[in-house]
C-alpha cells in the first residue's frame, strides 16, 4: 500500500488511472452486492456521492459524516495531492477548534470534568479527582456575579422545609420578578399535577419559564433547572432525580424527556414502569435504577444500576438489553448503540440525593452503587455509606441489636430484638474508620434517612448472619468479609433519633480495622 | 506518582487539551470520540508518567501516545471504532509525526491561538452567531441549518466557509500581533 501511494504521488498520470479504476471497481463490488434493502439504498448514495465535487466530499468529511465510500474517494484525491493531507488535517483541528470555541459542552471546563469522571472509573485512583476538584473550585469553576449570587438561598436542614422554600425561591429565581412569576404560576397551575418535588440539594437555581409551584408540583411543561439537584416523585410512584445544568420535559401522560444534563430514575417496584426518553434513546425496558447522562451534543450514555434494563434508539428502532453495571452510549450522528465502561462517576451528585442519606456531621461519603467493600478504601473518620439493597421484601423475622430510642447507647454484646418481616425495607451497610491505631480521638457523625429507621445491626455475628437475609449485593475486595467486622468493642456508642430518623455515632474502633453498622429502613 | 509529579501533569491537561484535540481530529478521529481519545491519551500519559523525560516536549509526548491509540482504532471491530475511515486514517496517520512539532490548531500554541479564535467570535454580527452555533453547537447539519434560516443548503456551506475564513484570518492577525508584542 506505501510503495503503491509513494509511485501515485510520484506519477500523476498512473495516480489518476488508479483513481479511476478502484472507483469504477467499488462502484462494481456494491452493484454486485446490491440485492435489497440497505444495500440496494447504499449503492444508490454511493452513486450519488461519486457525482459530488471534491470540495462537498471533504466538506463532508471536515464534518464527520462522510460514508466509507465517500473517504475513498477523499484518499485518492489524496493520494493524487500529497500537499492536501496537510492542508485536511489542518481544516479537521480547526473544525475542532471551532467547536471548543463555539459549543459549552467542548469547553475547557466539560472536558476537564469529563476527564476527572474517567480517572476515577479507569484508575480508581481518588487523589487525582482531588487534585483536580481543588483547582475547578480555585480556577475554573464559574463565579456568579452580585445580582445573581443574591439569588441562590442554600437549602440547609431537613428535606419537608427545604420543599416549601424551593418551589418558593426557585420560581422567584427563575423570572427574577415576583408579577412574571405569579403570570407563569397562574399560567401553568391550570394543568394538573404530574410530579411533586421531594428534596432538593443547596443551590437549586430554576431558569426559563417553568419552574415547580409552591408546594413543589411538577406540571406537564419544559423545566429548565440551572443548577443543583432535585428529587421528584411522579404520579407513578417513581423517583426522578435531575442534576443542573438540565432541561427536561414532562408531558401531559406523566412522560419525562430529558433534553439535557444529568438523570436517575428509580423505578417504584409496583410501578408498571416509567416513561422516559432522552436524545436519541428511550427506555424500553426499565430498570429499577437507571441512569441517563445527556451532557454531550452528539451522544446520551444510559447506564443500568440495579435490575436489567432495555434502551432503544429513537430511530432505527435498534435496542440493546442493559445488566446490571452496564452502559450504552447512543451516537446520535451514525445512530448506533455503543458499549461502555460502566463509570458511575457522573451521577455521584444525583446519587448522593437520592441514596436518601442526609449527612449532617463527619465526613461521610456515600458510595456509588457497584462499589465493592475494600479494606483499603477508607480515609481516617471517614464513614463510609453503600445502599446494599435498594429495596426488598425479607422472607422471615429478623434479628437485630436492640437499641433505646433517643439515649445514646454503648454499642455492645445485647440479647438483639426480632424485627417483624412485614413491608418493604432498604439496606445501608456503614463501614467506620478508626482514627489511627484504634486509641486515637473519638470521631462523632450524624447521618439522616428518609425513611424511618426500623433496625440497626452492629455486631459481628448478627451482621454475619443477616448478609444473606437483607440480600446484601455488595461484594468483597480481596475475598470474603471478616467475621469480627461490628462495632461491638465497647468503646463506641450509637443513638437513634425519637424520629427515628437520625443516627448518631461515636465511635474510636477497637483497632485499625474498620467497623460495619447495617441501617434498616422501612419504605412503606 | 510524588505530588509535584501530579501537579505538573494537571497544569499539562489545562495546557494540552486544545492541541490534543485538534491532532486527534486532525487524524480522522469521529467527532463525536475526539474528547473520549484526548481523554484517553491522558489517562495513559498520567499511568505512564514516571516513564516521561522531563527534558523533553510533553505536548510531543502526548501526541505520540494519541497517535498509537489512533493507529490501534483500526484494529477494533466497526462496532467499537471510533474513526471514520480505516483508509482516511491510514493516510492522514501516515503525514503526522509525533515526534516533529505540530504547528498551529495541533501543536503547544493550540491554546493561545484557540484564546484568540474565542475573542474574535465574539465580534461576530449576531446572525453570523446563531449560524455557526447551529453548527457547532446544536451539531445542525448544512440541511437543517437551511430550513432554520431559511435559505438553501449550498448557500449555508457558502456562508459557513465564508466565517471560517474570516475567522482564521482573524485569528491568525491577533496571533501576529501577540507575537509582534
Amino acid at each position: 500500500m506505501a510503495a503503491l501511494a509513494a509511485q501515485a504521488a510520484a506519477d500523476g498520470d498512473f495516480a489518476r488511472v488508479v483513481s479511476d479504476e478502484l472507483a469504477f471497481s467499488g462502484l462494481l463490488r456494491e452493484a454486485i452486492r446490491a440485492g435489497t434493502g440497505d444495500e440496494g439504498r447504499s449503492f444508490e448514495t454511493n452513486l450519488l456521492s461519486a457525482a459530488l465535487p471534491m470540495d462537498d466530499l471533504l466538506g463532508r468529511v471536515r464534518e464527520g459524516v462522510a460514508t466509507t465510500y465517500e473517504c475513498d474517494q477523499v484518499v485518492k484525491h489524496l493520494w493524487e495531492s500529497p500537499g492536501a493531507v496537510k492542508q485536511l488535517r489542518r481544516d479537521l483541528a480547526m473544525e475542532e477548534f471551532f467547536h471548543e470555541a463555539l459549543s459549552g459542552s467542548k469547553s475547557e471546563n466539560s472536558f476537564i470534568q469529563s476527564l476527572v469522571t474517567r480517572m476515577w472509573a479507569e484508575t480508581r485512583r481518588d487523589h487525582f479527582v482531588d487534585d483536580f476538584t481543588k483547582r475547578l473550585k480555585r480556577e475554573l469553576a464559574p463565579v456568579a456575579d452580585e445580582a445573581e449570587e443574591g439569588k441562590i438561598v442554600p437549602f440547609t436542614g431537613g428535606w419537608g422545609r427545604t420543599l416549601v422554600q424551593m418551589g418558593a425561591v426557585a420560581a422567584a429565581l427563575a423570572l427574577g420578578a415576583f408579577f412574571g412569576v405569579q403570570r407563569m404560576v397562574d399560567r401553568i397551575s391550570a394543568k394538573p399535577a404530574l410530579a411533586s418535588v421531594v428534596k432538593s440539594s443547596s443551590g437549586v437555581i430554576w431558569s426559563g419559564e417553568t419552574a415547580p409551584g409552591d408546594d413543589g408540583t411538577i406540571r406537564s411543561g419544559l423545566y429548565h433547572l440551572s443548577s443543583g439537584v432535585v428529587s421528584m416523585r411522579m404520579s407513578s410512584g417513581s423517583e426522578l432525580t435531575v442534576e443542573g445544568p438540565a432541561i427536561f420535559e414532562v408531558g401531559d401522560d406523566a412522560s419525562t424527556f430529558v433534553h439535557e444534563g444529568i438523570a436517575l430514575a428509580r423505578v417504584a417496584s409496583t410501578d408498571l414502569g416509567i416513561s422516559l426518553r432522552s436524545k436519541g434513546l428511550s427506555i424500553s425496558e426499565p430498570a429499577r435504577l437507571i441512569g441517563i447522562d445527556a451532557r454531550s451534543e452528539g451522544t446520551t450514555e444510559a447506564i443500568v444500576f440495579n435490575g436489567d434494563g432495555g434502551i432503544c434508539l429513537t430511530e432505527g428502532g435498534k435496542c440493546r438489553e442493559l445488566s446490571e453495571f452496564e452502559a450504552v452510549k447512543a451516537d446520535h450522528v451514525r445512530e448506533r448503540l455503543v458499549d461502555v465502561p460502566y463509570n458511575p462517576k457522573a451521577f455521584a451528585n444525583a446519587w448522593a440525593l437520592l441514596s436518601g442519606v442526609e449527612n449532617n456531621l463527619g465526613s461521610v461519603r456515600i458510595e456509588m452503587p457497584g462499589t465493592a467493600i475494600s479494606s483499603e478504601q477508607g480515609r481516617e473518620g471517614e464513614v463510609q455509606v453503600y445502599v446494599e439493597n435498594e429495596s426488598f421484601r425479607p422472607e422471615g423475622d429478623l434479628e437485630v441489636d436492640q437499641m433505646v430510642v433517643g439515649e445514646f447507647s454503648v454499642a455492645e454484646a445485647n440479647p438483639g430484638q426480632q424485627l417483624q418481616a412485614k413491608g418493604e425495607l432498604r439496606s445501608y451497610l456503614l463501614q467506620l474508620w478508626p482514627t489511627e491505631g484504634g486509641e486515637g480521638g473519638e470521631v462523632e457523625t450524624s447521618l439522616t434517612f428518609d425513611h424511618p429507621v426500623v433496625g440497626v445491626i452492629y455486631s459481628s455475628d448478627r451482621l454475619v448472619s443477616s448478609d444473606s437475609s437483607v440480600g446484601s449485593l455488595i461484594s468483597h475486595e480481596g475475598g470474603a468479609a471478616s467475621e469480627d467486622r461490628g462495632m461491638d468493642s465497647g468503646n463506641d456508642e450509637i443513638l437513634l433519633s425519637q424520629d427515628r430518623r437520625t443516627l448518631n455515632l461515636r465511635f474510636k474502633g477497637g483497632g485499625a480495622q474498620a467497623e460495619q453498622v447495617r441501617v434498616l429502613v422501612a419504605l412503606n | 506518582m510524588n505530588p509535584g509529579d501530579r501537579e505538573l501533569f494537571i497544569e499539562q491537561v489545562r495546557e494540552h487539551h486544545a492541541g490534543l484535540r485538534g491532532f486527534v481530529r486532525s487524524l480522522g478521529v469521529d467527532p463525536l470520540w475526539v474528547d473520549d481519545v484526548a481523554q484517553e491519551a491522558f489517562i495513559v500519559a498520567y499511568n505512564r508518567l514516571g516513564e516521561f523525560d522531563h527534558s523533553r516536549d510533553f505536548g510531543a509526548w502526548l501526541r505520540g501516545i494519541a497517535r498509537n491509540l489512533v493507529i490501534n482504532e483500526r484494529r477494533k471491530d466497526a462496532r467499537r471504532k471510533r474513526i471514520i475511515s480505516d483508509n482516511l486514517t491510514e493516510v492522514l496517520i501516515a503525514s503526522s509525526s509525533a515526534t516533529d512539532e505540530e504547528e498551529d490548531e495541533m501543536g503547544d500554541l493550540a491554546l493561545v491561538r484557540l484564546n484568540a479564535l474565542k475573542e474574535c467570535v465574539k465580534g461576530l454580527p449576531e446572525k453570523s452567531l446563531r449560524l455557526l452555533k447551529s453548527r457547532y453547537e446544536d451539531d445542525n447539519s448544512a440541511q437543517d441549518i437551511a430550513e432554520e434560516f431559511s435559505m438553501n443548503p449550498p448557500a449555508v456551506r457558502k456562508a459557513l466557509e465564508r466565517m471560517r475564513t474570516a475567522l482564521r484570518d482573524c485569528m491568525e492577525e491577533k496571533m501576529q500581533m501577540a507575537t509582534a508584542v
